[in-house]
């Protein structure tokens, strides 16, 4: 790829983060504007943000890339991470808003009456937010090696530099304006060259079988696999701190359900552009898959089947989107670990969470510089699988089971995290190739594991169900007035 | 009938952790009787009932497709528009079905709402 255009795209990127970003800093005022923008931002401005925090260097490169590698037994990830959102839509959208709680550790601490909780949850909280951020900035030093020529930790540098100064600067009410922009941002970018790429081969004569291109010749996956990876990604999606976060700048819980349902719409939108991303890539580019770089299908795209001019164009166009989704996702994860972190810690002012902030963005960077990125859609889904074996029992129960307790809460928590961080390392340390089925995909266990030790612990521990139950249950639950009929 | 501004608060960032003081009125009022904690968990039950319902249509609709994909080799011969039906029905399909069961869950959900805010009026 031609080097100046490729960092001439990032720059352009990073210009607008920043311009938008500062351009937010003048409207928050207070504490709580800088957490969740006063809860005033309207569901299609909400939305928008929503899918833009959410497509990360996962949906916008690995999605592809792993279709390239594995055909058809890829699209669970994109339809996994879409119906993820369905879950959430159906079982914490509208109780989590009314909860008023700013943070997963707020809404446990206060449905369960302990701050013991309150610290389990934290933690657990805070190591998502880094597991997630590692593959971020993984992506960002592919795209600016591929795209640039540059070393790796320039991208991975470079990303939470302007992730720390936009959310140092500006706190949640910039960010939703970034997060919306980059919505927009990304799709462009995916669409414009596939559809690109679609008309320009569409001319072309033979068109190779997808069916027939194996360029891996990796087996196909097992059913286990399938399943595993599936209860990963729809329940993983509801635990994710930084998707919970944004929720509470809904009004009320009504419109945090029809933001919800604005989310879906645009994230389905989204996924076909990788898929078919994917899918052409398998046509007529298998050879990315052999030498190793199928995560920058979607940046080499262009230049192999366009070339030209054109294809300089095109590419640049994906490079500033890839880089949208790296920003995007990391900020999102840097407010709301920030969030978790200064309450937590420092107190809770303006000044501990810009310290808090730094803190969540640099031990990632420190841990993606010392490692090699092994599959993104891979990496990401397997953090998926530790949201759902931790944090996704814990809210599921607590808002629907009233007779959830703290003991229960932290034991169902800490068998999750132990099982499925467990599983992660052994995974790892075996390698990728060699570790078998139930290790490389663990969440069909751990997850049943951490629910079943959650309720069986708060069903031995029966007198410790705080006695404001049935008080927070009616507040999560019950409609608010609508203000035409406040009387 | 006046309206009254309702507003979120503002200092909630600084407040140590927990629910933020006050909330609506008639939020609190409900658990203060028999009747009226008995209509919240009525409320919350057929919230509940109704996730589970579409949860379940919805992961019926996942596994058949994943078994016709798996079972039916045949598909990724067939094509539509130049594109394998497997590919199509995976990549695609699946999506207006989200999108189908979300918008059913939010009209339930808001009709179960609006039928308990009823029944508290009433009373």
């Amino acid at each position: 790829m031609n080097s100046p255009v490729g960092l001439a795209a990032f720059l352009l990127v990073v210009l607008a983060t920043a311009v938008i970003g500062f351009y937010g800093l003048r409207i928050s005022r207070t504490t709580g504007d800088f957490y969740v923008a006063s809860r005033t931002v309207p569901p299609w401005w909400n939305a928008s943000a929503i899918g833009g925090e959410y497509l990360s260097a996962a949906s916008f490169l690995g999605v592809a890339g792993l279709i390239l590698l594995s055909g058809t037994d890829a699209l669970w990830f994109p339809v996994g991470y879409t119906a993820g959102y369905l879950m959430l839509l159906l079982f914490v959208a509208a109780p989590l808003r009314r909860s008023g709680a700013y943070t997963i550790p707020d809404f446990t601490e206060a449905r369960l009456e302990s701050t013991a909780v309150r610290r389990v949850t934290s933690l657990v909280v805070v190591a998502v937010g880094w597991l997630y951020i590692v593959p971020q900035l993984h992506g960002a030093g592919l795209t600016i090696r591929i795209s640039t020529g540059l070393p790796s930790w320039v991208g991975a540098l470079a990303v939470v530099l302007v992730v720390y100064l936009s959310v140092a600067a500006g706190g949640m009410r910039s960010i939703t304006f970034v997060q919306a922009f980059q919505y927009w941002l990304k799709l462009t970018a995916l669409a414009v060259p596939v559809v690109f790429v679609l008309l320009h081969q569409s001319g072309g004569s033979a068109v190779p079988a997808p069916e027939s291109v194996n360029p891996t010749g990796l087996p196909a996956a097992g059913g286990y696999q399938t399943v595993s990876l599936l209860v990963a990604l729809l329940f993983g999606t509801l635990g994710l701190p930084h998707v919970l976060v944004r929720f509470y700048t809904n009004p009320d819980g009504r419109s945090a359900r029809r933001t919800t349902l604005i989310v879906l719409g645009l994230l389905s939108v989204f996924y076909l552009f990788p898929t078919a991303a994917g899918l052409l890539g398998r046509m007529y580019a298998p050879g990315l898959a052999r030498d190793g770089r199928s995560d920058a299908l979607v940046l080499l795209l262009p230049g192999e089947l366009v070339g030209g001019p054109a294809g300089d164009a095109l590419s640049a166009l994906v490079v500033a989107g890839a880089f949208a989704a790296f920003l995007s996702t990391t900020s999102g994860l840097v407010v709301s670990l920030a969030g978790v972190i200064s309450q937590d810690l420092l107190g809770g002012s303006v000044r501990g969470f810009r310290i808090a902030a730094l803190l969540a963005a640099v031990v990632p960077l420190a841990f993606a510089l010392a490692t090699d990125s092994l599959g993104l859609a891979g990496s990401v889904g397997l953090v998926f699988a530790f949201t759902a074996s931790t944090i996704c029992p814990v809210l599921l129960l607590g808002i629907w089971w009233r007779g959830l307790s703290d003991a229960g809460a932290i034991a169902g928590m800490l068998t999750g995290a132990v099982l499925c961080g467990g599983a992660m390392v052994a995974g790892t340390l075996l390698g990728a190739g060699t570790a078998p089925a139930w290790l490389a995909q663990p969440a069909a266990w751990t997850v049943p594991a951490a629910f079943a030790v959650m309720v069986l612990v708060s069903r031995a521990t029966k007198q410790r169900i705080p006695g404001t139950v049935t008080r927070v249950m009616t507040r999560l639950h019950v409609p608010e007035r609508p203000l035409a009929n406040e009387r | 009938m006046t309206r009254v501004r309702v507003t979120a608060p503002q200092s909630a960032g600084r407040r140590p952790a927990g629910l933020p003081p006050g909330g609506s009125q008639n939020r609190d009022a409900a658990v203060d009787s028999e009747v009226g904690r008995l209509y919240v968990r009525s409320l919350i039950r057929s919230q509940l009932r109704l996730a589970v319902v579409v949860a379940a249509g919805f992961l019926l609709v996942l596994a058949a497709s994943g078994l016709m994909v798996a079972l039916v080799p045949d598909l990724a011969g067939l094509r539509l528009l130049g594109v394998p039906v497997n590919w199509l029905l995976l990549g695609a399909g699946l999506y207006p079905v989200i999108g189908l069961a979300a918008w059913l869950y939010n009209r339930s959900a808001a009709r179960n709402e609006a039928r308990y805010r009823d029944l508290v009026d009433e009373r």
